[in-house]
């Protein structure tokens, strides 16, 4: 932008600059709506400060009670006092290990296509299109896709209501995030990057794989974390799916039997405890609340770590 | 440029960090069993019929009524035997036989006994199976705890308030009329307990899909429709629906003159916000009570059900073990009014030793239709 107008530089320059316009010393009319923006911003906070304290308080004797006993406890949804969330956590970590397997390649591999094969093609701006659409769809409809999919059609080969067959369809919900995400990292990535490759001799294979998407790993990688963390949080689909709701002992099963058997996941956990009629659920029902919180979190945490550590800036 | 391949690695290192997480926590899953071994030693002392060498894996679902029940059994069962995995669920008693029938469960729960279409399509899959009581839960009709004016109803009362001819009745009052002309025809099922208070009739209770409702329908409604001569008569429509009883008891407990049913186990953990009304089912007005519920003398009772599939035995080495620690020490263990028990009714001695009989002799189809 080689003209500046006032509103495009920062809050005291342009402050000043219309004073000096206007010949007026103070703008109340501006002092009011930053005021009203601080308020909303306080209020956005609050209700955040809220939910967190709130479930804290409430778990909170539970935590001074048996906190190793509930988080490597079984889904109970009969006995408050043995009620865990060990399921939950594994349940939900197997999902995200399906969901990674299956969504990134094929994300990052549908994004490097519209991006740098077809870019200014009609097909590829149609796609774009309905990508777009698809990412917006509710999870709900996704549950029903992979109820009637991966569980009825070919539950031959997922086992039915099985981890695998409830990975599968959150991998699907987030597909279309992952492509976003993706496209938008490589279309951050300046022009001369490719022309100085290209410039060089090097084949649009070699671009891509040396050059642009080294250059896109950081936004790459971010936006499919948090597209797990979103896959993590997830409770309508998996429950279509048929996620365990009331009792899960998986007993000495190995990692393989796991993967295609029951299963439950942390938003079913929680959702299992919260229509208890027992007050004692209660506090159960808000660890398992903190546990979902810090398990997004950590995966929010490590999206952010990610992007700062390998940022570029050109 | 300076971005080396390393960029993607260091990036694919860090996604692989959480497969890891996910991959490593089946080892730290053996830290779980040895902590129910010590729960083992312990229950293999009060049941020597379980040994804690069964492996298998057991799937159980159907009525949510029921479920508690599996839950807690399967619970103590998969400590005493590490391993062995099982799955409790509790879509509802129709949900459950429908994944019965098709082979996909090894126990069916059940609020109600078999329906002989269910019967039919289980029939058509080859699944024979064994039908077992196990306990008796008692139906409750509850009234907010701040409403004074409503002591006691009969399945007359019920009719009139909750039957097909209420339809649109939002005040207790207007149900009078109706109550009376029914009294006119049954005779045997209670007397009317009018005048009814002049105040609001909210209604809310379970939906379609849950056991309790069939229950209600068939002890109250069509016992009531059968002497009047109408067909299939049903619960009235208009009331608030929800298939979670907490939300029942909210939904009760929030309007002083409301009324609706649920079990009575979720009646005595809120007896703060909620009134169970004495029932008349034609011998005079009977609290429920634990005592009042097994003997049958209150009522609304009705008997809960596991179906074992036959085939299902036959392949899982896990399911016999199962069934004979469901019933012996599990439902005599932990069914009943105690503390940490699963607050039904358990079966007086000669009804349990009749069942464990039918268990023992593997006898296949309903006694109940």
């Amino acid at each position: 932008m080689a003209l500046s107008s006032p509103a495009s530089i920062g809050g005291g320059t342009s402050r000043a600059m219309t004073a000096g316009l206007t010949g007026k010393s103070f703008d109340v009319k501006s002092k009011m709506v930053e005021a009203a923006l601080v308020l909303t911003l306080a209020a956005s906070m609050l209700i955040l400060l809220v939910l967190i304290v709130d479930l804290l308080a409430t778990s909170w004797p539970l935590w001074t009670d048996r906190p190793g006993d509930f988080l490597t406890g079984s889904l109970n949804s009969a006995n408050a006092q043995s009620a865990g969330v060990w399921q939950g956590i594994k349940g939900t970590l197997m999902l995200c290990l399906v969901v990674m397997v299956v969504a990134f390649p094929l994300g990052v591999a549908c994004a490097v296509y519209l991006e740098e094969y077809s870019s200014g093609s009609r097909f590829a701006k149609w796609t774009r299109i309905n990508v777009r659409n698809l990412a917006g769809v509710p999870s709900i409809v996704y549950g029903l896709l992979g109820l009637a999919i991966f569980v009825n059609a070919i539950g031959g080969f997922t086992g039915g209501r099985t981890v695998f067959a409830g990975g599968l369809t959150l991998a699907a919900l987030v597909l279309p995030i992952v492509v976003i995400t993706t496209s938008e990292a490589l279309r951050a990535v300046p022009r001369p990057i490719r022309e100085g490759a290209f410039g060089v001799g090097a084949t649009q294979w070699e671009v891509v794989k040396d050059h642009v998407l080294p250059a896109a790993a950081p936004g790459i990688l971010t936006g499919t974390v948090l597209s797990l963390a979103r896959a993590a949080g997830e409770a309508a689909p998996i429950l279509l799916v048929g996620a365990a709701t009331g009792l899960l002992r998986t007993g000495n099963q190995s990692f393989v039997e796991q993967l295609t058997g029951p299963f439950t996941a942390m938003p079913v956990v929680i959702f299992s405890y919260a229509r208890q009629p027992d007050d004692a659920f209660r506090e159960a029902t808000a660890a398992a609340s903190v546990v979902l919180l810090a398990l997004v979190l950590l995966m929010n945490a490590l999206a952010i770590w990610l992007r700062n550590r390998y940022d570029r800036k050109w | 440029m300076n971005l080396p391949k390393r960029h993607i690695i260091v990036g694919a290192i860090a996604l692989t960090l959480i497969a890891a997480a996910c991959s490593s926590d089946d080892d730290t899953g053996s830290t779980d069993t040895t902590a129910a071994e010590g729960d083992a030693a312990e229950s293999d002392n009060t049941d020597t019929a379980t040994g804690s060498n069964v492996s298998g894996s057991l799937f159980v679902s159907g009525s949510s009524t029921v479920e508690p029940i599996s839950i807690a059994v399967g619970n103590a069962f998969a400590d005493a035997n590490p391993d062995v995995a099982i799955t409790v669920q509790g879509p509802g008693t129709g949900d459950g036989f429908a994944q019965f029938c098709a082979g996909e469960t090894d126990i069916s729960d059940a609020s109600r006994p078999i329906k002989p279409a269910e019967v039919e399509t289980c029939a058509e899959n080859g699944i024979d199976f064994v039908e077992l009581k196990v306990a008796v839960d008692g139906l409750s009709v509850i009234t907010s705890a701040e409403n004074d004016s409503v002591e006691c109803l009969s399945f007359v009362d019920l009719y009139a308030l909750l039957g097909p001819d209420a339809l649109g009745v939002n005040n207790w009052s207007d149900a009078t009329e109706v109550a009376a002309a029914v009294a006119d025809t049954v005779t045997d099922l209670g007397a009317v307990h009018t005048p009814y208070p002049d105040a609001d009739l909210a209604v809310t209770a379970p939906g379609e899909e849950s056991g309790t409702f069939d229950s209600f329908v068939e002890i109250v409604i069509e016992e009531v429709g059968d002497e009047l001569g109408v067909e299939d008569a049903n619960v009235r429509p208009d009331y608030t629906a929800s298939p979670n009883d907490n939300v029942i008891i909210e939904g009760v407990s929030a309007n002083p003159t409301s009324l609706g049913w649920v079990g009575y186990a979720f009646v005595e953990e809120n007896l703060d916000v909620v009134k169970p009304l004495q029932i008349d089912g034609g011998e005079g007005c009977v609290a429920p009570t634990p005592e009042t519920i097994a003997t049958g003398e209150f009522p609304i009772a009705r008997d809960l059900y596991i179906y074992v599939s036959m085939p299902a035995l036959d392949a899982n080495e896990a399911l016999a073990p199962f069934v004979d620690y469901y019933l012996g020490t599990g439902i005599g263990e932990l069914v009943g009014p105690g503390d940490g028990q699963v607050p039904y009714v358990p079966l007086s001695t000669e009804d349990m030793a009749e069942v464990v009989a039918v268990w023992e002799a593997r006898e296949t189809g309903t006694r109940e239709g």
